[in-house]
């Protein structure tokens, strides 16, 4: 563990080390690059105020995503039609950009928490979805024609066959869905908010608090990074027979 | 090392039993413009080994899969001696659920015919006995990347023993395997067929090796190229284990392998 950890920490110290080196010898002003010290000063409540916010949105949002899109995933597989008709419209709606939806959001739901929790389901939705139909089709023919000597009925051998087998996809979507969230979180601050990472970068950017604005970027990517590590380690956990990735 | 008892029911000449078990009248299998079998009858008598024997792609399998219920038929017709005949299936690959341990994994047709995830304890143990029958004991725990090959077929025959079968249908069992593996594998397969403690009495086996079914069955059933259709008939006497440079042996492998050829 500490031979995998340390490295990056090493080389991360180093970088940030060189950058106050060179903030400091350049006397670069601190509205176009602040020094790490300086932004390391603008930490406090508020930013963890921010942080929690958009995390919990992102969190729900992904949370509802992952569990509706498995629900839609399950009806897919199970009713071949419903997946041959709204296959390609939710592909339309997949490569609709978030960014140019969530206005409309705001429109329909308001600045509170529901238009940015809305934004990060629909990013979130379609991974999870697309991934957990391939997975739970993924089985091979003969491991269905044992289930049918066994005499296993379609409940059956989706508990015990299909469902398992797809985790190693799901897992995978989970994956990109849950750095996804954090970014539909944030684009629905854009638009319309009055707290969250969002709106602190947008605020901190148009006041040139420059500072500011790179802690709210760097609170985003923990949010992100934070996340992605939690469904990974319970990946390593929960699915031990499989080492290679499915996607 | 558990001891099996082994019984010479077999191992001297069959009291040749003659009530059928599985009766396969004229069996016709198409899929679209291809004929898989044609018009194929076949007899299968209690306490027989069956080997099907037949070149790569001929139907063979497909005829045991209509055995099975897996294919349906278009044509004929194949009758169970009684609705009660309780039938085991052994496919090529082993088929281990890779998230289940050995033991749950001989356990599945349990569960599955319970329709609940409870086992309770008889079956646990009786799961655990046919591991030891098959000599996989002690990797009870094992999950199905820590076993070799063969091992995993041994937990593929556990897990169809399970149902505990009077017929057993193998699709080449051992076929994947390297040759001295499958030999072992094969003389396990005769003394659990020979041993009374499963209600396994009768064996159909695919196969296109001919010194493989001569050696292990009582009757080897030649089957032609695709379409499947019956070539001959061989009956096989003599005392198990027999090795292929046994005289009797040699002189129907040589026999069968003549036929094939005459065939091509």
């Amino acid at each position: 563990m500490t031979s995998r950890v340390l490295p990056p920490l090493a080389f991360g110290l180093v970088l940030l080390v060189a950058w106050q080196a060179i903030v400091t010898v350049l006397q670069i002003p601190e509205y176009l690059l602040p020094s790490p010290t300086a932004i390391l000063a603008t930490v406090d409540r508020s930013l963890a105020a921010s942080f929690t916010v958009t995390f919990i949105e992102a969190l729900a949002g992904f949370l509802i995503a992952s569990v509706l899109a498995f629900a839609v995933a399950t009806l897919f597989v199970r009713f071949h039609t419903l997946e041959e008709g709204l296959f390609p419209i939710a592909i339309a709606v997949k490569t609709t950009p978030i960014v140019a939806i969530a206005p409309l959001l705001v429109i329909w739901l308001g600045t509170g928490w529901w238009s940015k929790i809305v934004a990060a389901i629909l990013i979130c939705f379609f991974p999870v979805l697309v991934n957990t139909v391939k997975g739970l089709k993924a089985a091979d023919a003969e491991y269905r024609e044992l289930f049918e000597t066994l005499g296993a009925t379609q409940a059956q051998e989706f508990r015990k066959l299909r469902v398992p087998y797809c985790l190693p996809y799901l897992f995978s979507a989970l994956k990109i869905s849950s750095s996804l969230a954090v970014v539909g979180a944030i684009v629905g601050e854009f638009v319309g908010a009055t707290k969250g990472l969002g709106y602190l970068i947008m605020i901190s950017s148009a006041h040139l608090e420059t500072a500011t604005l790179f802690s709210a970027i760097f609170a985003a990517a923990v949010a992100g990074t934070a996340m992605f590590y939690v469904i990974s380690f319970t990946e390593r956990r929960l699915i031990f027979w499989s080492s290679g990735e499915a996607d | 090392m558990n001891a099996i008892v082994l019984t010479d029911r077999l191992t001297a000449t069959p009291a040749a039993p003659c009530d059928p078990v599985l009766s396969i009248a004229d069996v016709s299998v198409r899929f679209g413009d291809v004929v898989a079998v044609d018009k194929l009858s076949l007899t299968v008598r209690r306490g027989e080994f069956v080997s099907l024997l037949g070149p790569s792609g001929c139907g063979k399998s497909t005829l045991l899969k209509a055995i099975a219920g897996l294919v349906s038929l278009t044509g004929g017709q194949i009758q169970r001696s009684d609705s009660d005949l309780r039938v085991g299936f052994m496919f090529q690959k082993p088929l281990l659920l890779p998230w289940r341990s050995t033991l749950d994994n001989a356990l599945l047709p349990i569960e599955i015919q319970r329709g609940g995830n409870v086992v309770d304890a008889v079956e646990r143990r009786n799961a655990l006995r046919m591991l030891d029958l098959v000599r996989l004991g002690d990797f009870a725990k094992a999950y199905p990347h820590q076993l070799s090959g063969g091992m995993q077929q041994r937990a593929a025959l556990a897990r169809a023993l399970m149902c505990d079968p009077d017929i057993l249908l193998l699709d080449e069992p051992f076929g994947a395997l390297d040759e001295l593996t499958r030999d072992t594998l094969n003389e396990e397969l005769i003394r659990i067929w020979q041993s009374k403690q499963t209600r396994l009495n009768t064996v159909l086996m695919v196969t296109h090796s001919i010194p493989e079914a001569v050696t292990m069955s009582d009757r080897v059933v030649v089957l032609s190229k695709r379409p499947a259709s019956l070539i001959e008939d061989v009956g096989v006497t003599g005392a198990r284990p027999r090795a292929p440079e046994d005289g009797d042996t040699a002189a129907i492998i040589r026999r069968i392998r003549m036929m094939v050829r005459s065939e091509r």
